[in-house]
């Protein structure tokens, strides 16, 4: 059970220490403080979920403390305590965002029973929170299918390391559905009611990776204008998805080698150490151990990351799966725009069947919505698929994969004038990734 | 609870201003099936008069317990106080009871036990809820908080249901 953290903000001694020894006796973590001065200062580097605050204090008032509280941290719930004949003060507090108050002396069932409710009401909402994420995520998930042995392999593999806690380093092409392998392993876990938190890393600059990781306190930098929890905060009790982890900064390999290997962590311009509890899921498209050769990823990150790997098969080398895919696409794209298509022609399945999808099922995900678009029938036919004109054939079996790839990206973005966010679009890619491949295969203008 | 070292220790029923005289057995007999301690009466405070608040009209219960632990025999692994008087902590309105969490003394007031009972279970509904709340005052100075087990001593149920009602 995770036990509720609660501030006593309260300049007498004798209402701090017994409030704090009877909610003590209740199974809380209490700290206490003697004015709202102290409570700022213990709210910069502690995250409390719930604030009993006296009204009526020397210096900074409690109101002031509310006011402070709800800017920075709104979900934190404040109880105001008042004496008897200041009750116009606490329901103006009521009307700041205090959770409720109470009227010195108290009942003491009346102070376990707001408790009760504020610990339910926050668990809701972490909650709905959760149900939100796992129903925009479930049309992604479903995607995940295939009858096709290398499929069946994964999906084997998948059940076997879910309910283990190590870190599991997922490899395979972009596009092959590394991200729902991942959550599949989540889902299936022990930790399916904690939060899938996800960061990619290929798309978010350097410079803002380590506030996005670990957080910050306000005013830790110029743009810090309220604290922030970080990814490795919010993943507690869940899974934390590093995607592209190829594509991180060494500084911050070390930063989080460090990270996984005592699970304590600071936020940016932050005293307090913080710990987390979260697995570890990473993934990339990029040769990990090419990467160490090249010297851009370090050798014990790599190894603290590959306790249980596998790749992900690639479209090509699964092309049975490809009917049933495109069929689950259509079915929901032609759902999605209310458009009656019933299904996909033979000439259009067999030149899907020939067709080397580099950018694997996303590619095909993204053929078959633009399909469904310019459909002008109940069928989609070849002419719907245009990138299966003549020229976008481009299976040659004498090419190397990556000569494949360059010459096929080349050709997308001339096709599109360079416009890297509509031609990341076409090939099934994200704009980092297709930026990441431009710079590795030297593609110019 | 089976784990403790019991040897020679024991723990002390001390009753303080109070007409219940026959409940004192029972909660010795509680304690020793529950606790596995054994149980002796003793009176180590002779009025509680240094904890009476006048403005209030009640008994200010940390002091009492402060009083009491530094009061208790050496050989006593804890102390437990039987009161009728009205029991409060300064920011709450009233108490059943208080205990040192982790520490050596704890006290239970009759004052309040007998609301809501009706005449026909007076006398059993009574003695059930003395004997539940002294195990569950002492179960705090065994470093127990309150527990989400409905089934478990120290669950302390809201509102006016006092703790429920099984063993550990």
């Amino acid at each position: 059970m995770i036990e509720t953290k609660i501030l006593i903000v309260d300049d007498e001694h004798i209402m701090r220490e017994s409030l704090a020894g009877w909610l003590e006796r209740d199974g809380h973590a209490i700290d206490t403080v003697a004015s709202g001065e102290a409570a700022l200062e213990k709210l910069k580097d502690t995250l409390y979920d719930i604030l009993l605050v006296d009204i009526k204090m020397e210096g900074m008032s409690g109101l002031d403390v509310l006011k402070y509280v709800k800017e920075n941290d709104p979900d934190v719930a404040v109880v105001m305590i008042t004496a008897y004949g200041s009750i116009s003060t606490a329901i103006e507090a009521m009307k700041n965002g205090a959770y409720d108050y109470l009227l010195k002396p108290f009942d003491p069932d009346e102070l376990g029973i707001i408790i009760e409710k504020i610990i339910r009401d926050q668990a809701r909402i972490r909650e709905n929170v959760y149900l939100k994420s796992q129903v925009k995520d479930r049309t992604r998930f479903e995607s995940m299918i295939g009858q096709s042995r290398p499929m069946q392999e994964i999906f084997d593999l998948i059940m076997d390391v879910a309910p283990r806690n190590s870190t599991v380093l997922i490899t395979g092409e972009t596009g092959t559905g590394k991200g729902l392998a991942a959550k599949a392993i989540h889902t299936n876990s022990p930790r399916c009611e904690g939060p899938f938190v996800v960061v990619n890393c290929g798309a978010i600059p350097e410079h803002l990776m380590e506030s996005e990781l670990f957080g910050h306190q306000k005013g830790a930098f110029t743009d810090a204008k309220e604290t922030k929890k970080g990814r490795l905060e919010i993943s507690h009790g869940g899974t934390l998805f590093l995607d592209e982890i190829g594509e991180i900064s060494m500084r911050m390999q070390i930063d989080l080698l460090r990270v996984l290997e005592d699970r304590v962590f600071y936020r940016v311009g932050g005293t307090q150490p913080l710990k987390s509890d979260f697995r570890v899921i990473a993934a990339s498209n990029r040769n990990l151990e090419d990467a160490i050769k090249e010297g851009i990823f370090r050798e014990d990150f790599y190894y603290r990351l590959n306790v249980i790997s596998f790749i992900m098969p690639p479209l090509r080398e699964r092309k049975e799966d490809i009917p049933l895919l495109a069929e689950h696409f259509l079915r929901r794209f032609s759902q999605e725009t209310n458009k009656p298509i019933d299904h996909i022609n033979r000439e259009a399945m067999d030149e899907m069947m020939l067709y080397e999808w580099p950018g694997n099922v996303r590619e095909l995900e993204n053929a078959i919505e633009r399909a469904v678009v310019v459909s002008k029938s109940r069928h989609i036919l070849p002419e719907d698929l245009p990138i299966f004109k003549p020229e976008h054939r481009i299976s040659t079996p004498q090419n190397s994969l990556k000569e494949i790839e360059k010459a096929h990206i080349t050709q997308i973005l001339n096709e599109n004038e360079w416009n890297v966010s509509k031609s990341s679009k076409i090939l099934g890619i994200d704009r980092s990734t297709l930026y990441s491949k431009i710079k590795r295969y030297s593609i110019n203008k | 609870m089976g784990g403790f070292i019991k040897g020679s220790q024991e723990i002390i029923i001390s009753p303080v201003e109070n007409t219940y005289s026959g409940i004192y057995k029972s909660i010795g007999r509680e304690i020793q099936r529950i606790l596995g301690f054994q149980a002796r009466i003793n009176s180590l405070l002779q009025n509680v008069d240094f904890a009476f608040d006048p403005n209030r009209n009640q008994y200010h219960s940390t002091a009492i317990l402060e009083k009491l632990a530094d009061t208790a025999p050496l050989q006593a692994i804890k102390v437990i106080a039987i009161t009728n008087v009205d029991l409060f902590i300064p920011i709450l309105t009233h108490v059943y009871g208080e205990a040192q969490l982790g520490g050596k003394a704890c006290i239970v007031s009759t004052h309040r036990l007998q609301e809501n009972l009706t005449p026909m279970n007076i006398e059993s509904g009574f003695e059930e809820r003395m004997l539940k709340e002294a195990i569950h005052e002492l179960g705090h100075t065994f470093n127990l908080r309150h527990c989400r087990d409905k089934s478990c001593i120290m669950h302390y149920c809201r509102p006016k249901i006092r703790p429920a009602l099984s063993i550990l």
